[in-house]
């Protein structure tokens, strides 16, 4: 615990724990989704990690064709 | 008297009288118009007046289920924003705010499309006031852009209300057949408004370069007027959910690459309008109910964030991500009012965006759209990602900037708190919430699916963003503009136009020389052959003649002759 702490942060150590928290909770509990692919277990967990990062990769592809100085349109 | 007022008007008109206030005194006033034009609200559903100008009807106050909740959230929202401008001393944006919200009231009360256009029109005559208040350079150009585009809106609306005038007799303001032509002037009206894909470039372009004041103002109104009409006239419209589902999708893309925090807040606004508008496509009970409930709830999370930002800005003097961080310890109360809003968007159980989104995401559900679920779920996650972490994580932690600042002005502080308290209050008290909606429905949003699914989802994306932070894989902020459809009219179509009308200046310059030197020739002719000839001479000028006439009448009867003969 302290050794994660020390590594990764106070606030980003709750997080995770957080995230642990919610995956046993689904575990104890039955979960249903509107649909019937996010019945599968774990699936918003793995659903909004993977999108938060595929709108990273997106988002810094973007960057070599849709950013421009700041005086673009100035000149 | 007071009963035959449209709600609004009355603070449209009240507005004159500020200038002439005194600070404290105009404060105390605008509070009590507002007050005043809320008392309309007791007067129940129906047309409650009317005026017969050149046997025309207009209907200048109408109340519905839909009208309610719309009127409820714009008062709202106008106090808090004369409780946040109130550190303000020049009259100038009072006046423009208190014109603005009265304004947008006084439309969704409108009864016919006449109506609603002379309130449209008033919504941004207004509002430009509030982007011209920021005094630079950048903002007059952005104002000038705004206000063409605001009024061309209008115009689409005032010839789609011709039409229907002419077709129908009446002009009112109904549900609207979007297969008609009409129907379709007025669709383009709405969605410039509610900035849809390729019409969206004036929210991001204005927005940002309008006042700390003013921009919290133009985030409540002028959007979600656009989505008050669509619920009113285009519920059901298959198409918007298409247009609903892009809208939420792609400005995610655009705000994560921004380094501004506010252009950064308006594509989040975007990105939000995007739910509603696939609710109002939907048009079911529950869609609908959900579209006002996230319309509502939106006003004041977005309202928050703005204000956290605008008094970033007022005190710092800059929103740009590159150049904050670590103003936590200087502005602590603004940053939990900030992340409550980030919260709050981010649609984390117990606060409003939460209570709001469930409906809408459960009418999908029900209605089995599941790819445009997965959309609107994707972009929920995108929502945690730029609007739930960046703004405040960038503002207020991050890294180490230097600046040493102080706290925003108690004014400030107090409307941030107020509308903090309404998103945690409609979060874990959603029941008085969904009775002022359109629609009485029974829907509980606190079940064990939706509240461990919806932390899971936001949770893991935070850790994700924690992920790519920490090891350094997230990349710095970068001073930039990002490209938008704005681009088209401010980059593309002067690109194209300009060589083109050089090209076609160029043209003309040659026909020109080329006539020149063809008269210039005849001159020489004439001087040469016939002057120097003396041909026009009077002395030979008959004998010339005759010889003339001849040769042509010789020259007719040999044509004749070849011809019939």
């Amino acid at each position: 615990m302290k050794y994660l702490i020390e590594k990764f942060g106070k606030i980003n150590t709750s997080v995770l724990f957080l995230c642990i928290i919610f995956l046993i909770l689904e575990l104890i509990g039955h979960r249903h989704g509107e649909t019937s692919i996010e019945d599968v277990l774990f699936f918003p967990a793995f659903f909004g990690y993977v999108s938060c990062i595929v709108i990273f990769k997106i988002g810094v592809s973007l960057r070599s064709f849709l950013m421009k100085d700041e005086d673009y349109y100035d000149k | 008297m007071i009963s035959s007022f449209p709600p609004g008007l009355i603070m449209m008109i009240g507005a004159l009288l500020i200038p002439f206030l005194p600070h404290i005194i105009r404060q105390i006033y605008m509070m009590v118009l507002i007050l005043v034009s809320a008392y309309a609200l007791t007067l129940g559903f129906g047309i409650h007046s009317k005026i017969d100008v050149m046997d025309i009807e207009f209907i200048i106050f109408q109340s519905d289920s839909l009208t309610l909740p719309f009127a409820i959230i714009f008062h709202i929202a106008a106090i808090l924003n004369v409780i946040y401008g109130a550190h303000e001393k020049h009259w100038n944006q009072h006046v423009a705010i208190m014109s603005y919200s009265g304004a947008a009231i006084a439309a969704v009360h409108a009864g016919d499309l006449f109506t609603l256009f002379i309130w449209w029109e008033a919504t941004a005559f207004t509002s430009v006031f509030l982007i011209l208040a920021s005094k630079t350079e950048r903002s007059y150009k952005s104002a000038f852009r705004y206000i063409l585009i605001q009024v061309g809106s209008g115009m689409f609306l005032l010839a789609g209300a011709i039409l229907l005038m002419s077709e129908n007799g009446s002009a009112e303001f109904r549900n609207f057949d979007i297969n008609s032509l009409y129907g379709q002037l007025i669709f383009i009206a709405f969605g410039i408004k509610a900035a849809f894909p390729l019409l969206n470039g004036w929210l991001q372009d204005s927005y940002p370069e309008a006042s700390e004041i003013g921009t919290v103002a133009l985030s409540t109104f002028t959007t979600k007027l656009a989505i008050f009409c669509f619920a009113k006239s285009f519920a059901g419209t298959e198409i918007l959910i298409i247009i609903g589902a892009i809208m939420t999708f792609y400005p995610i893309f655009f705000a994560v690459i921004e380094n501004d925090l506010r252009r950064v807040l308006t594509y989040s606004l975007n990105n939000q309008l995007g739910f509603m508008i696939v609710a109002i496509g939907i048009g079911t009970e529950l869609a609908i109910n959900g579209a006002v409930a996230h319309a509502f709830a939106h006003i004041l999370y977005k309202g928050l964030l703005f204000m956290g930002m605008g008094a970033v800005l007022y005190r710092v003097g800059t929103c740009k991500a590159s150049e904050l961080g670590g103003l936590f310890k200087f502005m602590p109360i603004t940053a939990i009012c900030t992340i409550i809003g980030a919260i709050s968007i981010s649609a984390f159980p117990l606060f409003s965006g939460f209570v709001a989104k469930s409906l809408i995401m459960s009418a999908l559900g029900k209605e089995g759209l599941v790819f445009v679920y997965f959309m609107l779920l994707f972009a929920s996650a995108g929502v945690l990602h730029h609007s739930g972490i960046k703004i405040p994580f960038f503002a207020f932690f991050a890294h180490e900037s230097g600046i040493k600042t102080k706290e925003a002005p108690l004014n400030m502080i107090i409307a941030m708190i107020m509308a903090s308290t309404l998103c945690i209050f409609i979060g874990v008290f959603p029941s008085y919430f969904y009775q002022i909606l359109p629609y009485q429905i029974q829907y509980q949003p606190y079940d064990f699916s939706h509240v461990v699914g919806q932390l899971q989802l936001l949770t893991f994306a935070a850790f994700a963003f924690i992920c790519l932070w920490h090891f350094k894989i997230y990349p710095p902020e970068l001073n930039s503009t990002v490209l938008n459809s704005d681009w088209i009219y401010r980059k593309m179509i002067p690109g194209v136009l300009l060589p083109l009308l050089n090209l076609i200046n160029n043209i003309n310059k040659k026909i020109e020389q080329l006539i020149v030197f063809m008269f210039m020739y005849i001159r020489k002719f004439f001087a040469n052959t016939m002057i120097k000839n003396k041909v026009f001479d009077r002395e030979v000028g008959q004998d010339t003649l005759i010889v003339v006439q001849l040769f042509i009448i010789i020259l007719i009867f040999i044509f004749v002759w070849k011809i019939y003969l």
